[in-house]
């Protein structure tokens, strides 16, 4: 009796899970108020749906393990109406809508109402050292423009560092033959992870007053974008997962943006659909992590082992299969086995 | 008994000092350049794990330019000298070049296998090492356990609270010393790198 109860719950959980890894755009938002317990996150955009996927994986695999008490996970979308309250007793807060937003609340308002910052970079200067980095798979970023336009379909890491500095502002000083139009370079927000690796990728160079700041990181759609002169950052796992994995929105998608190479490397793999391994080995592949308190991730307590059942490199997340499918299927690389959940901070 | 397996460790370490030493195993190293990469690879081999190699017959020997030396606490820790590679440990790509090689001797059974041109695959996060007369590369050890990567003043570090020994490897090395010694998963000790680019 108890070994067929305990078949049929593996089964409703593999259930759960295999549903979850298989199905479209997850839910935006946790779908009820997280309490205090629970596992709750913000930040990134290029993790968000990723998150969203996690979220509904992770706790109907508790569900189908008859576990009604271990903390649920929750994700916080990076676009929506604002403020938020991100779990029961948690005062409202302003949505974060990056890494930058997501770390500056996680550092300062009441810190058990956000217990992991969604990560598009890694650490740098200005965050707290305390703030763990905990790995979790690979992206790439590259630059888009718009399909049909008068960008061309390679630039180098100099080109675009000329580009966004605005040493190079028209077409024909990239190549003679191309269009005689002025480039409009633009960039995600000023917290967005995309944007702050893009730049240290093509070598750090002050955005000029040729360049727009403002549309959110990864989506396509913003009407700024629509212009046959654009030039604009993506992260290309987020790409690979809206073109090819049925992961776009309405709002969340390329929309007329293409994904271009770099020296002369494509981004995308497009028969295997997905990024590039020669790509992401370069100076435009990263690492996407999530961000845990040091204090917190190495607790002995409850909540410790809940954050480590979640990221660790022994957690969900790195062993569960139905996790590693869905990081693949939101376009991104998986970590080495060992790599996954391995931790640094600045 | 325990006393026996700690003599039997003991010894397995003197040896594996003293053959080192002794050792005129010349292992083809890339020779420096003046702006070459600089660092270290220094695996830990635990108690644990002496004890086991010696009460199977097991010797591990690091040929030079590895330098091992024996604390009756930690066991065997082994420096290998990073020697070049274009490797980025907090970027999860590249390799990273090592000195030295691994003898490895199955005391009971005679038959010995020799690794060269061992390397870091920062990308897969596996030590490798050509065997002596072949050409391809086998996976030998894998960092595990808690593990952390740093970047500071130019200077890539990880850590890894375990390093296991590869399947593949395990796979190798049994075969080739007529063991079964070796598993996939098996704990060797602990794994700590530091690597600075060539610049």
């Amino acid at each position: 009796m108890r070994r067929t109860m305990g078949k049929l719950l593996a089964v409703v959980a593999l259930a759960g899970s295999l549903a979850a890894a298989t199905a479209g755009p997850a839910l935006a938002d946790p779908p009820v108020l997280p309490q205090p317990q629970d596992i709750v996150g913000v930040g990134s955009h290029t993790t968000g749906p990723l998150f969203n996927a996690f979220s509904a994986a992770y706790n109907s695999y508790l569900t189908g393990l008859g576990d009604t008490t271990s903390p649920r996970l929750y994700s916080w979308d990076s676009t929506g109406p604002s403020p938020i309250t991100t779990k029961a007793g948690a005062p409202a807060i302003v949505r974060p809508y990056d890494v930058g937003t997501g770390l500056a609340a996680f550092n300062s308002v009441f810190p058990a109402g956000i217990d992991f910052v969604r990560a598009d970079r890694g650490p740098q200067g200005g965050d707290p050292t305390t703030d763990v980095f905990v790995a979790l798979a690979k992206d790439a970023v590259s630059w888009t423009a718009t399909n049909g336009g008068h960008a061309p379909a390679n630039l180098t890491a100099a080109q675009l560092r000329n580009i966004y500095s605005c040493t190079v502002t028209n077409w024909r000083q990239i190549e003679p033959s191309l269009a005689n139009a002025t480039i409009k370079p633009f960039l995600p927000t000023a917290g967005s992870g995309t944007r702050s690796f893009f730049l240290a990728a093509i070598g750090n160079p002050i955005p000029g007053p040729c360049v727009t700041t403002g549309p959110q990181e990864n989506q396509g759609t913003d009407p700024v974008l629509n212009d046959p002169d654009v030039v604009f950052p993506y992260s290309v796992g987020h790409y690979v997962g809206q073109v090819y994995y049925g992961r776009a929105t309405t709002t969340d998608a390329p929309g007329p943006l293409t994904v271009r190479n770099v020296n002369g490397i494509a981004p995308v793999n497009t028969t295997a659909q997905t990024i590039n391994a020669a790509f992401a080995a370069t100076a435009f592949g990263r690492v996407l992590y999530d961000v845990v308190r040091q204090a917190e991730w190495t607790a002995t307590d409850a909540h410790g082992q809940a954050l480590r059942n979640v990221f660790g490199n022994l957690g969900w997340i790195c062993r569960n299969s139905v996790a590693t499918v869905l990081i693949k299927t939101h376009g991104f690389l998986t970590l080495p086995l060992a790599a996954c959940g391995s931790s640094t901070h600045s | 008994m325990s006393r026996t397996r700690a003599r039997l460790a003991a010894t397995s370490a003197a040896v594996v000092l003293a053959v080192t030493g002794m050792s005129g195993a010349a292992v083809a190293d890339a020779a420096p350049a003046a702006t070459a990469a600089t660092g270290s690879a220094v695996v830990t081999s635990s108690t644990t794990f002496l004890k086991d190699q010696a009460l199977n017959g097991i010797v591990v020997i690091p040929l030079p330019t590895a330098d091992p030396a024996y604390d009756s606490t930690t066991g065997i820790t082994t420096t290998f000298p990073v020697t070049g590679g274009s490797g980025d440990l907090p970027a999860y790509y590249g390799d990273i070049d090592l000195g030295g090689g691994l003898l490895f001797i199955n005391l009971f059974t005679g038959k010995s296998a020799t690794f060269k041109q061992l390397h870091f695959s920062v990308g897969n996060w596996q030590i490798t090492g050509v065997p002596v007369g072949g050409t391809s590369p086998v996976a030998l050890l894998d960092p595990a356990g808690d593990s952390q990567v740093s970047r500071a003043n130019g200077v890539q570090t990880l850590t890894s609270t375990d390093l296991q020994v590869d399947p593949a490897g395990a796979q190798y090395l049994d075969t080739k010393l007529k063991t079964s010694f070796f598993k996939g998963g098996q704990s060797v000790g602990s794994l700590a790198i530091n690597f600075t680019p060539a610049s």
